[in-house]
């Protein structure tokens, strides 16, 4: 496999010297070097590096303006934001600049180099997510019916369903993490209210508790199955966010930024559907 | 949750949208109420999640959705909703609350994060954000009404 070819932007010639060194030890090639924005996009466009490593503070424009600048020339560029700083605000900042990674100085080798091959593999990683969340998904769905309904299901997979049709009660669960998500629970109003019936022992109160019913087997489900995929891969690091619940049939419902798939279980109460799908970044810190 | 603290997500409202080729934005009306909306066009949900932490509604006409998402792309026709404007207003959508975390994180509400839009387009119904009470506030973007619903709380 040929070297992995970065380009070092930092205004102090002794940053550089140290990166280019820690890089080429790494078995990458340094086949760029720029002090600011001012040579950045030429550099950049003359040796067309695989990855950038930007510092932070830097007279005139900071790494954060410069990574603006570069993805706006070129939106598959990859930045690796390189400072002493690293707090949540900077984090944060560097994330929506659009840096793909963070490294923290003084810069440890082997951490720049796990950095850079996460980076340029995220296929791996992402594919693993996508794989297994289908097989956990369905299993967690599956548990949960049998022990908050007490009923068995049969459970069918879909595969990419970016579109949907919602039935008459859909969940909306967002996932914060390495890769972001969402999962969508979707009802018909009479499934809700029957598994609703069940779950309560009692018909529901009110309209808000057969939502409210709804949107706790759901955050249930998505929490579990979150868990369980943090437990195989650590660096995930998936949250659940608090449900939001849509009702109104044939509404649709598109996640444009996802791949999502869907496991649907059919009840005694009613076909239950749930769709979930992760976005597939390069978000990498350390 | 604090009335002050929504100030973050209206500023992202009024700095990210010039961005985006639209010439004026205000801010119509705000309101405060229950957990339930009703919706009607398109409504796009994004979860929030840190020291806050929620759902962002932002919802518009059908119509209205078309004229954002043909300014969003410099002026092209946009006669129906297709995959090119669903995406273009999601990735809007995305950008004001991605920027709404940024300005939290000046105000010292650090770490929150967003997931990716979803998006319901249809006649509507009803949504349940995942708080007791919801800000609602409507702005006027050129000539397309945007309403923001704040879901979030402590």
């Amino acid at each position: 496999m040929s070297a992995i070819r970065v380009m070092v932007v930092d205004d102090s010639p002794f940053s550089r010297t140290l990166l280019a060194e820690a890089l080429t030890q790494g078995g990458c090639e340094v086949v760029g070097e720029a002090e600011s924005i001012e040579t950045l996009i030429q550099v950049y466009d003359e040796c067309k590096p695989d990855l950038v490593t930007m510092d932070i503070a830097m007279p005139g424009a900071d790494g954060f303006e410069c990574t603006k600048t570069l993805r706006l020339h070129d939106p598959a560029a990859k930045v690796i934001l390189v400072s002493s700083m690293k707090d949540e605000e900077t984090e944060a900042d560097a994330r929506h600049a659009g840096a793909v990674g963070y490294v923290q100085k003084p810069v440890e080798e082997d951490v720049l180099l796990r950095v850079i091959q996460n980076v340029m593999s995220p296929d791996k990683m992402f594919g693993n997510l996508d794989a297994w969340s289908c097989d956990i998904f369905a299993e967690v769905l599956a548990q949960n019916i049998t022990r908050m309904t007490k009923s068995t299901a049969k459970i069918t997979e879909q595969a990419d369903l970016r579109k949907n049709i919602s039935q008459g009660i859909t969940v909306v669960i967002g996932i914060i993490g390495r890769y972001p998500g969402s999962i969508v629970f979707d009802l018909t109003q009479e499934a809700a209210e029957k598994m609703a019936e069940i779950m309560l022992r009692r018909p529901a109160k009110s309209p808000a508790e057969v939502v409210s019913v709804a949107a706790e087997f759901a955050n249930v489900v998505g929490g579990v199955a979150c868990s369980m995929l943090n437990r195989k891969e650590k660096s995930f690091g998936l949250r659940v966010a608090p449900p939001s619940v849509f009702q109104g049939a044939t509404n649709e419902i598109i996640s444009p930024m996802l791949h999502m798939h869907g496991v649907e279980a059919d009840t005694d109460f009613g076909r239950l559907s749930l769709s979930f799908g992760f976005k597939k970044g390069t978000v990498l810190w350390m | 949750m604090d009335v002050n603290r929504i100030n973050p997500i209206l500023d992202a409202v009024a700095g990210t949208l010039p961005q985006l080729g639209f010439q004026t934005v205000s801010k119509k009306s705000v309101a405060l109420g229950g957990s339930v909306l009703n919706w009607a066009g398109v409504m796009i949900n994004i979860g929030m999640l840190g020291s806050i932490k929620g759902s962002i509604a932002i919802g518009m006409s059908t119509a209205g959705a078309c004229r954002f998402a043909s300014t969003m792309m410099m002026g092209m026709e946009v006669k129906e909703l297709d995959e090119l404007s669903q995406s273009a207003i999601s990735e809007m959508a995305n950008m004001v609350c991605a920027n709404a975390c940024t300005r939290f994180s000046q105000d010292g509400i650090e770490g929150v994060d967003i997931s990716p839009p979803v998006l319901f387009v249809g006649e509507g119904g009803k949504v349940t954000l995942p708080v007791p009470k919801v800000i609602s506030v409507a702005f006027m973007v050129d000539d397309i009404q945007v309403d923001i619903h704040i879901g979030l709380h402590e």
